[in-house]
């Protein structure tokens, strides 16, 4: 489904060049779950930016059900990213003022599709949130938050949910709420790649990868 | 309501002190906007209904400054210059008039009561006829002894008809016939003296700071105005529209620069706007990554961004006015109080077209500021934004 071949990402950093990404070959298929595992300012981000298609490798392929979107514009990339891809955050980027059913809702505001109440429902429902929909971000703990951010990168029906550390901020017992969720939506056929510091729950990944120093280790 | 809207919404409310004064910013100058665009208005029209109302198509007066005669005839100041007695005489004897009535205004004290009354001596005669539009409660003078008070001039006094007004220097003891209904303008400051009484009380006798005149046939205005100053020397004719112009153009830098005071405020609001949206849009620029990563595109950004921008000039713009126009009293009664002569009436009042006008307005500078707002936040690098 997704195929990135020989991708290189170099950035300045002032008068420095870093080279993030040194020629990283990654195939991502349906219902997969992937763990990127790897040091701090290994280029783990920068792999999950691309293939997000929020960020233009240097180098390289990112081949989405065979359509090379380094050929892409702008709006291309953001219908693209609208249609197929959810993101999950360490942060989860809930905004205050907006409810937890408008908060899931928000990415159908950009897609330009009505917020049905049975669809955020149904997600809400799979997140374990249906009794918190009018509650505000501030009112729920940090697991309830991320299974807001869950349901929100869900709720546009993408092919590939990418979560960046999504247990980051949260304690064992929420972390593996959270890892036993996205496990159950790969499960159910959605390709999910994660970005963990935590290796027991990357080991029980279906496939980990180790990034170092812009490579990655199979 | 639209989900950009929504969101533009909550997001002003995170910060709803800052939002709150923002918006009163704004409120303020479309406020001021509102009351000075409305007093213009009103201003034209009261001036235009208060000569009207004055039943006289022209005034004869000394020779002189226009604008001076234009304040003697609304009463706003005091020409120490006369008229030759003369001049009644042949104005009288002009054919075409229908009406002709000497005024003498003036200052007057009054060692007694230790105050300065303004007098205005005019024929009692004909004084329906040069203000059609007065309630008066007693009766117009029929004595020289009488006098007529204005509203202010009574209520200051606490004087009724039929009690004795003390302003006896030459001995002569006055009595209120009639106390004129509250006009709002400066009539309410005169004391209204039969024009003999006048003319004695300044010894002044036969003496006229102007008369005024109706004519038979307005369309012969010209012509007969044209006669009179042929065969007068000394005087000049001024109609009453040539007094409306002069007031007009008196009132008229006064407008101006108040307009340009309301167009610095209206900008340093706009700057205010910018700010708070910029400022908005700096603590918001991970969610504004955020946003771009599920889906949002520039125009997205800039669309919600742009929406707070009118949110707030818009609100601005209806409290400014709401403000305004349960204001209106205080502001007409400072304006009263310094400017020279203010028609009588209500001088702002709600006029759909400037109240639209002046939120329209107010909403084009909330959208010109919050232009660059929303380019900058629609420029957010989505990968930069999200690392933080």
């Amino acid at each position: 489904m997704i195929e990135l071949k020989h991708i290189e990402k170099s950035y300045h950093r002032g008068a420095e060049e870093v080279r993030a990404l040194r020629g990283v070959d990654l195939s991502i298929v349906a219902g997969e779950l992937l763990a990127i595992i790897g040091p701090s300012g290994a280029g783990k981000t920068t792999l999950l930016h691309i293939l997000g298609c929020l960020d233009q490798p240097s180098k390289g392929e990112v081949l989405f059900d065979g359509v090379n979107t380094s050929n892409m514009s702008e709006s291309e990339l953001v219908q693209l990213r609208r249609e197929k891809i959810g993101f999950v955050f360490q942060q989860f980027y809930l905004i205050p003022g907006l409810s937890v059913f408008d908060n899931i809702a928000l990415p159908l505001l950009f897609s330009k599709k009505q917020a049905s109440r049975s669809k955020i429902m149904a997600l809400a429902e799979m997140v374990g949130l249906e009794h918190r929909l009018d509650h505000a971000p501030a009112q729920l703990s940090g697991g309830e938050m991320q299974r807001t951010a869950i349901a929100r990168g869900l709720v546009n029906d993408p092919e590939i949910l990418l979560a960046d550390e999504p247990t980051g901020n949260l304690d064992s017992e929420n972390s593996d709420k959270i890892y036993s969720l996205l496990r159950s939506l790969s499960q159910n056929g959605l390709a999910t790649v994660m970005i963990t510091h935590n290796t027991e729950l990357a080991a029980r990944a279906q496939r980990t990868v180790q990034i170092r120093d812009g490579l990655v280790h199979s | 309501m639209s989900g950009y809207l929504k969101l533009a919404g909550k997001n002003l409310l995170r910060h709803r002190t800052r939002s709150a004064l923002t918006m009163l910013g704004i409120a303020a100058s479309v406020g001021v906007l509102f009351s000075v665009l409305s007093f213009n208005k009103g201003f034209s029209e009261g001036l235009a209904v208060e000569l009207e109302r004055t039943g006289l198509h022209f005034m004869v007066v000394p020779s002189g400054c226009a604008h001076e005669v234009a304040a003697l005839v609304l009463h706003g100041a005091v020409i120490p210059k006369f008229l030759d007695t003369k001049v009644m005489e042949h104005v009288t004897a002009t054919a075409g008039i229908d009406l002709a009535t000497p005024i003498l205004v003036a200052q007057l004290p009054d060692p007694q009561r230790g105050e300065i009354d303004l007098i205005y001596g005019v024929d009692m005669s004909a004084l329906s006829a040069i203000k059609p539009g007065w309630e008066i409660t007693g009766k117009i003078p029929e004595h020289d002894n009488e006098i007529l008070l204005g509203y202010e001039v009574a209520q200051h006094e606490k004087l009724q008809p039929g009690d004795r007004f003390s302003s006896s220097s030459d001995g002569i003891n006055l009595v209120v016939a009639g106390i004129v209904g509250l006009t709002g303008s400066q009539d309410d400051a005169f004391v209204y003296l039969p024009i003999k009484t006048a003319q004695k009380l300044l010894d002044h006798p036969a003496a006229a700071t102007a008369i005024g005149v109706k004519v038979k046939d307005p369309t012969r205005m010209v012509e007969i105005t044209e006669a009179l100053t042929a065969a007068v020397p000394g005087i000049q004719i001024v109609t009453m529209g040539e007094v409306m112009n002069s007031i007009s153009n008196l009132a008229a830098s006064a407008r101006a620069l108040s307009l340009a005071i309301v167009l610095i405020a209206i900008l340093i609001s706009a700057v205010g706007v910018m700010n708070s949206i910029l400022m908005a849009v700096f603590e918001r620029t991970q969610e504004i990554g955020m946003m771009r990563a599920v889906g949002a595109s520039r125009r997205d950004i800039f669309r919600i961004i742009l929406e707070e921008t009118t949110i707030l000039s818009l609100s601005g713009g209806l409290v400014g006015i709401l403000i305004s126009i349960l204001g209106s009293r205080m502001i007409e009664a400072f304006v009263r109080s310094v400017m020279p002569f203010v028609p009588s009436g209500n001088l702002i009042s709600f006029d759909p077209g400037v109240a639209a006008g002046s939120v329209l307005f107010i909403f084009v500078i909330g959208l010109c500021a919050g232009i660059y707002p929303a380019l900058k936040a629609s420029k957010i690098n989505p990968v930069e934004a999200i690392k933080g």
